[in-house]
């Protein structure tokens, strides 16, 4: 593991300040829940909860799994995975007419 | 020409690399976690066609939510992914001590995720008598939420093995370095896991009216 390729690696300081984007994003994320039951936000709500899940999960997979500083291969691999479960999970969803999440 | 050049880079990083240029073992932990999204894709599926239909008997889980205690949960899951890429910036620097500290406090938050998972659990089955068998919906929440503790339960144990392998003299050695990247990694996805889960299930769900 002390291979010269940690050098493209984020340093621990790098590492803490992602941690606390997380924890902002997070910290917004359970604000918004409550927001929405006090203004009742409808479809907006929904929409920021999802683009806040989607923005934790990019950071955490490119910064802390390291993928946007491996080779594409990997890249292509685990999105690929990614995008055939959502498509057919989507697929799923969408035929059976069920969208059983708040403002949907 | 500049992602050729990193290419390069990382090839020179890898002396002993395989035809594909990424080693095996690697390769085949992000092919295993690419699966995973099918395994928790058909979950995650599963309780949103459940989760507001009505017609059932007995609560469903989106009516007794506990939203502040499932968000530190969320948190301390979330900052584990942080000790856990410490653990592994520090082997990298051949900082022993700081791989075991870090792979400890790793193996701790998830164990306090863990225990907090139990609670819960504990909660809406002794208190709304909320069990596996009551409605599908209830069904649908414990299967994806269990399925999920036992994958970080996997990973403490493997966290706390690679703790008490750190804590001999020299450390780990560059081959288990490779198992704690791929311990790591497979950490890391049941951190994203997650995040699907407390968006989707806890903060999106709502019960049928």
């Amino acid at each position: 593991m002390s291979s010269p390729e940690h050098i493209h690696h984020p340093s621990p300081a790098q590492y803490w300040k992602i941690a606390v984007v997380l924890a902002v994003l997070t910290a917004v994320e359970v604000a918004m829940y409550y927001i929405d039951r006090a203004y009742d936000l409808g479809i907006l709500n929904g929409l920021l909860l999802v683009i806040l899940a989607i923005l934790k999960f990019v950071i955490v997979v490119g910064w802390y799994m390291h993928l946007r500083f491996e080779k594409s291969t990997l890249s292509r691999f685990f999105t690929g995975g990614f995008i055939l479960a959502a498509a057919l999970y989507t697929i799923v969803l969408t035929a059976l007419g069920i969208v059983a999440i708040r403002g949907g | 020409m500049a992602e050729l050049a990193h290419e390069a880079a990382l090839d020179h990083a890898h002396p002993e690399h395989e035809s594909t240029g990424v080693e095996n073992r690697k390769l085949g932990m992000w092919l295993f976690l690419s699966s995973e999204f099918l395994f928790f894709g058909a979950l995650i599926t599963n309780y949103l066609l459940y989760s507001n239909r009505g017609g059932f008997a007995g609560v469903y889980p989106a009516e007794i939510y506990d939203i502040p205690f499932t968000s530190v949960s969320s948190f301390v899951l979330l900052m584990s992914s942080l000790t856990m890429v410490l653990a592994h910036n520090a082997q990298s620097r051949d900082d022993h001590n700081g791989t075991r500290t870090w792979l400890f406090a790793t193996a701790a938050l998830g164990s306090v995720f863990l225990g907090g998972q139990v609670f819960e659990f504990t909660e809406f089955i002794v208190e709304f008598d909320m069990t596996l068998a009551t409605n599908p919906a209830a069904s649908a929440f414990y299967v994806l939420t269990g399925f999920h503790g036992t994958h970080v339960a996997i990973g403490v144990i493997m966290l706390l093995a690679l703790w008490g392998i750190s804590r001999r003299r020299g450390g780990l050695s560059d081959k288990q370095g490779l198992n704690l990247e791929l311990v790591g990694l497979y950490w890391h996805f049941v951190d994203i896991i997650w995040i699907v889960i407390f968006t989707v299930v806890y903060l999106l769900s709502v019960p049928p009216t």
